[in-house]
């Protein structure tokens, strides 16, 4: 008899779940509604007394949040291509085999990633300026960025890899096609799902890509969403309903393409590529 | 072709067995690794390089910029021994990286097993769980900071609501919660990539060996331990490694939430290290404690390539 | 035949260019500082007005966060990309003027017919001074009082602010009431710079200096803000609260007084739903000796600039157009010689005015090459102490063994 209601109780569990996990955004977007001084208020309100919008295109104005938008999606997108084009190789080879040679370099891929960005931009920063490329400040960050990226994509790729059947490439082998063949037209479409998945994470946490940027880019003009907020943190004042409106307008074009995308990006990942 | 020829006979085989091992054999794989590598180890690499030698030098602010600095020997690795900060920090540290790590892996793996049964809109509400893996860290520790705050912070006001706790818990001051309140931002700034990886783990182990272990007469938790944990083994090392380094990286958090205080009680490896090197601008001690942190990684790293050795392939 | 076309070619345009040297030979001159990151500030707009004026020299200016603004320039310093001119916090100044990173400008300034030395107040002067030399000059200053909810003191029966530290914790017993959640008293007490500036000035004001921060005074101090801390008081937040935020909460109306400086006039005079006013930091004993925070930025050329001249000659406007800067950008000029204006806005001038006074005791943090280092084992020895991990001279007697370590004792 109770059988039809276990489903549904799982969705109320579910729903209940994600309120307290998503609560800390229900926050980001509260806050900026407020006053400066009802941020202040104890015990806290949790919703605004009265609703203050015209913070946003304030904000949106002041900052001119279309130029950072804009420049931190081309740097997401740069990072994103250089991962894919490096890492999918990359994790194929280290899918494909296992001796000592790849395990060494499997090994290096994460060790490679071990530092703190806070600790690699020095020595990349003066790098960077030896070989000029502190005049292609976007470019600089995005090389950068993406050997941040890289490991995470190449262990998640891999992984997909390992779905592909080897017989089906051996097979590919045996009529006759090339290895660079077989690895473009039965590998790749095959495993097409996962680094697409992939691909979409490494773009979306290059999104918020910060130190690098910091750094190395200069000009008002050039640098990313992230580096705008940090200017939000002045030595005595800390505008805070700006900065969660800044906050606001900065996650939620990314939030939308999310929600819009992630039932693609949970099932290119669980059902893996053949099943 | 016509340039190859020119040089001669040998040399043109050779190139030519070359170019073919590129479309048609190892050369192939060895270009797909090397690339990546290369890569890497210019942009990951040197840096790396460059820190290490950092920590067995004296630095100022006038040789930043170059490779050769006076020799300091291990005079760097004692000073920061010394410090008196030190053994506080490898314990925040521990803490840090330990509970982070074993909140966001058990609540992940809850929710991935939840969120692995069949119900109506379970993945759509899955979906909605991988909200911070989009947050930027900046904005994630500023939000936080406001929840954690003893007097205006929401998560008291809560917590005094549900009758947990009768006065207000200063998250953010008290020398006994300053490490937790970062420990709880990082578990759900976390949460988000381990339970995607470990959801990624669980759909890929095959229904039928869950049916015939019902049939054998094994209970759920006899199945999870005897099918779930050994077909997740790589997964797990993944996450695991995976999950360390990040957590190891986790910066943006500490200035926004704590600054590493109050005196000291929340300041871990990675947030010292930044503070030696930026905030009181003492580069080789800051190296010094980065490269110590090496140790740490390398030991995930050879958990995870070990945890590799097991995988089964599809 | 080709090469001589392009010789007399050079030789031509080169003769242009010497013929027309006013209109062409622009010299870039590089500005950096943290104004014009959020809103219009002192820095972005002088320069380019700057820039303006001047046809022969060109303004790059950019704008740094406060928080990357000295690591920017060390790297950019260590590699050749320094900017002519910089704009430091002054307790960082000395970091660059120990070490010859910053051109001196002794001379000039002995010769210039606008910045004149003996008009800028000696605190922010000592900033700039490293070695008997100038290397610099004050863009502004600040410091900090005690800013007092008048409604909450009259409800408490108190009639005048405090004027010794025990008074102090005394209003604040008090003032406190939990059913509203008001606490007596609020400052920033928190790891990092602004805990140090808070603090230092009662370091001071008991004869003993950053050289020199394990009094007894000091260490009385201390105790009273544990004994305000742990009897709720003052929220034990104060230990993680910036200045801004803390007065958040003065502004609105959970705590009866805060420690703040000028900065927060502006977002008082329209928050706070009540009566304020500003007093004088408290002394240890009546009538004993005053001591305040000294804040502010100073303006400086860096030692590697190419064009020293055209950089003094920024600095020089800078300075000639410092009585501006308080109408406009709410800023105190760290000069004698410069009448602030009245704004008509009376809760705004009355704190200006005991704002100016406190100035005259404004001491300077440092200056020293190595300060942050010496602040951190200040606000460590602070935290440890209102933590209730040490006792107050227990943690002060620590922060001096550092101390010492760092001075080279």
């Amino acid at each position: 008899m109770t059988r039809p209601y276990v489903p549904w109780l799982l969705v109320v569990v579910a729903l209940a779940l994600a309120a307290v996990y998503l609560f800390p955004l229900y926050w980001m977007y509260v806050t900026s509604f407020k006053s400066g001084s009802e941020i202040f208020a104890n015990p806290p309100t949790f919703w605004p007394r009265e609703i203050d919008l015209s913070i946003y295109p304030n904000v949106w104005t002041r900052r001119t949040m279309h130029v950072f938008l804009w420049n931190s999606t081309l740097i997401a997108a740069g990072v994103t291509a250089i991962t894919v084009i490096f890492g999918t190789g990359c994790a194929y080879v280290l899918a494909r085999y296992r001796n000592v040679w790849l395990d060494i370099g499997l090994f290096s891929v994460l060790m490679l990633q071990v530092l703190p960005a806070s600790v690699m931009v020095t020595p990349l920063f003066v790098a960077f300026n030896q070989f000029g490329l502190l005049n292609y400040p976007r470019t600089a960050v995005v090389l950068a960025a993406a050997a941040k990226a890289m490991p995470f994509f190449v262990v998640l790729v891999r992984a997909t890899f390992m779905t592909v059947p080897r017989e089906l490439e051996e097979a590919a082998l045996v009529d006759g096609n090339s290895r660079v063949g077989a690895f473009f037209s039965i590998v790749l479409p095959l495993a097409r799902n996962g680094i697409l998945v992939c691909a979409i994470l490494t773009f979306m946490s290059s999104f918020g890509e910060y130190i690098y940027s910091k750094s190395i880019i200069q000009a008002p003009a050039l640098q990313p969403a992230s580096v705008g907020l940090s200017g939000f943190l002045g030595p005595n004042s800390t505008d805070w309903n700006a900065i969660m409106a800044y906050s606001a307008i900065y996650v939620t074009p990314i939030l939308a393409v999310f929600v819009l995308l992630q039932r693609r990006i949970v099932s290119g990942l669980t059902s893996g590529a053949l099943k | 072709m016509g340039v190859i020829m020119e040089t001669g006979p040998a040399v043109g085989g050779l190139m030519r067995r070359f170019l073919a091992s590129l479309r048609d054999g190892v050369g192939f794989d060895i270009l797909l690794v090397g690339a990546a590598m290369v890569f890497l180890i210019a942009m990951a690499g040197l840096p790396l390089i460059y820190n290490v030698l950092m920590s067995f030098q004296q630095v100022d602010m006038f040789t930043l910029g170059s490779l050769i600095r006076p020799w300091a020997g291990f005079q760097n690795y004692i000073d920061v021994v010394r410090e008196p900060a030190f053994w506080l920090v490898a314990k925040n540290t521990f803490i840090f990286v330990f509970f982070s790590m074993g909140g966001q892996f058990v609540i992940g793996f809850a929710l991935a097993l939840f969120f692995a049964q069949n119900f109506p809109g379970a993945s759509t509400i899955r979906g909605l769980f991988l909200v911070s893996w989009v947050m930027p860290g900046l904005v994630v520790g500023a939000i936080w900071s406001w929840i954690l705050a003893g007097d205006f912070g929401v998560l008291n006001t809560i917590l005094k609501g549900l009758g947990i706790i009768q006065s207000n818990v200063f998250w953010k001051s008290d020398p006994a919660f300053s490490i937790w309140a970062v420990v709880i931002a990082n578990i759900w700034l976390g949460l988000a990539f381990n339970m995607l990886l470990l959801s990624v783990g669980l759909a890929a182990i095959p229904r039928d060996l869950y049916e015939a272990a019902e049939l054998d007469g094994a209970n759920a938790l006899q199945r999870f331990w005897t099918i779930t944990l050994p077909m997740m083994r790589s997964t797990i090392g993944a996450v695991l490694s995976l999950g360390l380094i990040g957590t190891l990286q986790q910066f943006d958090l500490f200035p926004a939430i704590t600054e590493g205080g109050p005196a000291n009680t929340s300041t871990v490896a990675q947030y010292w290290s930044w503070q030696m090197s930026f905030q009181l601008y003492d580069f080789a001690k800051g190296a010094t404690i980065s490269v110590m942190m090496l140790v740490l990684v390398l030991i995930a790293s050879i958990i995870y390539v070990r945890s590799t050795r097991h995988e089964v392939r599809g | 035949m080709k090469l001589n076309a392009y010789g007399l070619l050079a030789a031509v345009s080169l003769g242009a260019m010497s013929l027309a040297t006013p209109a062409f030979a622009q010299v870039t001159l590089k500005i950096w500082s943290i104004d014009g990151v959020d809103r219009v500030g002192i820095a972005d707009t002088f320069s380019k007005e700057f820039d303006e004026a001047n046809e022969d020299i060109v303004v790059e200016y950019r704008a740094i966060p406060f928080d990357d603004l000295v690591n920017e320039t060390l790297r950019a310093f260590a590699t050749g990309n320094a900017p002519d001119i910089v704009s430091f916090d002054n307790p960082d100044f000395a970091l660059f003027s120990s070490r010859g990173a910053m051109l001196d400008i002794t001379d000039r300034v002995a010769n210039s017919s606008v910045i004149k030395a003996e008009n800028y107040f000696q605190g922010p002067l000592n900033s700039v001074s490293w070695d008997g030399k100038l290397f610099g000059i004050p863009k502004y200053t600040d410091t900090i009082g005690v800013f007092y909810n008048k409604d909450l003191f009259a409800e408490a029966g108190i009639t005048e602010p405090p004027k010794t530290w025990a008074q102090l914790t005394e209003y604040a017993e008090k003032l406190t009431d939990p059913a509203n959640n008001v606490y007596g008293a609020t400052f920033s007490a928190r790891a990092g710079e602004e805990g140090t500036f808070q603090f230092l000035p009662i370091i001071q004001m008991s004869g003993g200096g950053y050289d020199n921060v394990a009094t007894d005074g000091a260490a009385e101090v201390l105790d009273l803000w544990k004994k305000m801390v742990d009897n709720g008081w003052a929220s034990k937040d104060v230990l993680s609260l910036g200045q801004w935020d803390s007065t958040g909460t003065f502004n609105s109306g959970n705590a009866a007084m805060a420690i703040s400086g000028p900065w927060e006039v502006d977002r008082m005079v329209e928050d706070a739903k009540f009566d304020w006013g500003v007093a004088l930091l408290p002394t240890i004993t009546d009538g004993g000796e005053r001591s305040s925070a000294l804040g502010g930025f100073d303006w400086g050329i860096m030692s590697t600039t190419k064009h020293p001249d055209e950089a003094f000659r920024a600095l020089e406007y800078f300075a000639s157009q410092d009585n501006r800067i308080f109408e406009e950008f709410g800023s105190i000029p760290a000069r004698s010689d410069i009448e602030l204006p009245v704004t008509g806005v009376e809760k705004k001038d009355a704190a200006l005015k005991v704002f100016l006074e406190q100035l005259q005791y404004a001491q300077p943090r440092g200056p020293h090459p190595e300060w942050q280092k010496i602040s951190k084992a200040i606000y460590d020895a602070m935290q440890q102490a209102l933590t209730g991990q040490m006792s107050s001279k227990d943690a002060l007697a620590q922060a001096q063994t550092t101390i010492n370590g760092i001075l080279g004792k």
